[in-house]
């Protein structure tokens, strides 16, 4: 039996319909107009132990309430959700010691004490005995080099640092699941890249099942075998990352700020674009901020070095900036049937 | 059982790091001390006993009264409506442990910081400075287990205002409320033989009175005897055990609205 098993999950919350200003506030305060939102509506999946998957989807697709449910936090509403055979939420204390769980935008650490006190206190709660905590910390200390942090209070901490001592928190019990939510949220490349390989060996030495949701798709392709995709509380795809990597793993946005932009350039950007590269191109354009003109280049079938001189000879361009495809162009992709 | 000594014993580190605040509170309370001193000594003027009680056995009960005050404020209702609205619940949620023996033991450990930075020396301040005469009894024996008590019924209060912070997010309203119903009905401010007789004998019936006035009766009257405070004792045991299991019931279907909001 999988250690993870979902069946046609959901949840709704009920939400009362605000109104505006302050007449509209004082009328809330007796209004009993709520609206039933369902942030996940149906959601089937089963995992193995020792995976890595990625679960991923734009905000709001309903990714940190399943993981929500699946720690006992919340009580789904209909379907069927078992971790190593018992339901989380009427078991949360019991299932709580087999789970780790890291939150990105929060510390479970004790914000005014120093590192290593909150590390004493979690290895009551769990109940780690002395030899196992030793253990831990030395390869801890050896992965990620903690030891000159512990006397420091966790708010003195940086953010990255603050993430790796959080990430290292939930691993000390030595749990059979960990819940990574946006574990790499607001840090800078080479922290990431620290935390990816530290993830990478915890999920190697102990075998850790490890669910990763994220942002940033690099986090996905440095770990994942697997990956499931959520929009609007359903599961869009679910399956291995090779198939999704050649969607944005080729794609490339050439963001474009040009000298006295205007419609007509756009349209002058467009046509050339085709007349140069051809129709079947795989390029798209699209304006998505002020000031900056998005092109979208398969590299497959395109080099971006093409696209980035022809347009640099061609037009009065500003600024250029190169980014990787975001999470909701990957969305709208699978929507269009790429996968399908 | 040890995971929550644990936590307690980080709570009470929490109050070191703040140790500052103790010294303001220290101060404030000294000034409330004069403050009610001459305020009652003008009260007692050319008189001996009001409502059969003398100016020593009042001015020790309100000047204790105001450091109980202070220890007895657990701010598990600011601190759990806080974390139910930046959504910290979850992490708490997270962990293998209830949420109410959490709740308790983080205040458990502030309490202790408060009893040794504030009460404490602030008992020193009755005897040395104001030279108040503690009369001994067998009242002051049972003090502390009416204190602790008093304690964990404070705590039911604060913690039950939490809780409805499930529902409304906010609790501020809510604590205000509670906080002056409690101060006025407790016998916290004034003895409770200065009320009028019929609401003396309804308040005797509300749990509040086993908050203020039971504990601090012990100290300001120790020869009542056991027959007297036994079944004081008793009330108190009552409304603790009664309120802790109303809590926790309430914490089962309270936890079912929880809506976590931002990640």
């Amino acid at each position: 039996m999988s250690l993870i098993h979902l069946e046609n999950l959901s949840k709704q919350f009920k939400i009362l319909n605000r109104r505006e200003g302050l007449s509209g506030a004082f009328r809330d305060l007796f209004s009993g107009d709520y609206r039933t939102v369902e942030a996940v509506a149906g959601v089937s999946f089963d995992i193995e132990a020792g995976e890595i998957v990625g679960y991923i989807g734009p905000n709001g697709a309903g990714k940190s309430t399943t993981i929500k449910m699946m720690t006992g936090i919340l009580k789904p509403s209909g379907g069927t959700l078992l971790v190593n055979g018992l339901a989380p939420y009427d078991n949360r204390i019991r299932q709580a010691q087999i789970m780790g769980v890291v939150f990105g935008q929060r510390t479970q650490l004790w914000w005014d004490l120093p590192v290593i006190e909150s590390f004493k206190i979690l290895k009551e709660i769990y109940k780690v005995d002395q030899k196992m905590f030793d253990r831990h910390m030395d390869m801890f200390n050896e992965l990620v080099g903690l030891k000159s942090l512990h006397s420091q209070q966790v708010r003195t901490l940086s953010l990255g640092q603050r993430m790796l001592c959080d990430i290292t928190a939930s691993f000390l019990h030595n749990p059979q699941v960990v819940f990574l939510d946006e574990p790499t949220i607001g840090l800078d490349i080479s922290v990431k890249a620290k935390i990816r390989s530290v993830i990478k060996e915890l999920n190697r030495e102990h075998n850790t099942t490890i669910i990763l949701t994220t942002h940033d798709l690099g986090d996905v392709e440095a770990l994942c075998q697997r990956i499931i995709i959520i929009d609007k509380g359903r599961i869009l795809y679910d399956g291995d990352i090779k198939r999704v990597n050649a969607l944005f793993g080729a794609y490339r946005t050439l963001k474009l700020q040009i000298n006295n932009f205007s419609e007509t350039i756009l349209q002058t950007l467009k046509s050339k674009l085709i007349e140069c590269f051809g129709a079947e191109h795989g390029i798209t354009i699209a304006e998505n901020e002020e000031f900056w003109t998005d092109v979208t280049i398969d590299q497959a079938r395109t080099p971006l070095s093409d696209v980035l001189s022809f347009v640099m000879n061609n037009f009065p361009v500003i600024d250029v900036r190169i980014v990787e495809i975001s999470m909701e162009n990957v969305v709208r992709k699978v929507y269009d049937g790429a996968l399908k | 059982m040890r995971a929550y000594f644990a936590m307690m014993r980080g709570a009470y580190m929490i109050g070191l790091v703040y140790r500052f605040g103790f010294l303001f509170n220290i101060a404030g309370n000294l000034i409330y001390m004069s403050v009610t001193y001459f305020l009652w000594r003008s009260i007692y003027q050319n008189r001996e006993t009001l409502r059969g009680l003398t100016f020593n056995e009042t001015y020790i009960y309100v000047a204790l009264g105001s450091a109980v005050f202070i220890l007895l404020k657990t701010y598990v209702d600011w601190q759990m409506s806080f974390d139910i609205r930046e959504g910290n619940i979850a992490t708490y949620l997270s962990k293998p442990v209830d949420l109410q023996l959490y709740e308790l033991f983080t205040s458990l450990g502030f309490f202790l910081m408060s009893l040794s930075a504030i009460t404490i020396p602030t008992i020193f301040l009755l005897i040395f400075v104001f030279r108040i005469e503690v009369p001994l009894g067998i009242g002051l024996a049972i003090f502390p287990f009416s204190l602790i008590l008093a304690y964990l019924l404070s705590f039911c209060f604060d913690y039950f205002i939490g809780l409805l912070g499930f529902y409304t997010e906010s609790v501020w309203g809510l604590s205000i409320t509670k906080e002056i119903i409690i101060t006025v009905l407790s016998g916290a401010l004034i003895p409770l033989q200065f009320f009028p007789d019929a609401i003396q004998k309804i308040l005797l019936w509300l749990p509040f009175q086993a908050i203020y006035y039971t504990p601090l009766t012990m100290v300001a009257q120790p020869d009542l005897g056991w027959g007297t405070f036994l079944p004081m004792l008793g009330v108190q045991l009552f409304w603790v055990i009664a309120l802790f299991a109303l809590t926790r019931l309430f914490y089962t279907q309270a936890v079912k609205v929880l809506r976590i909001s931002g990640g």
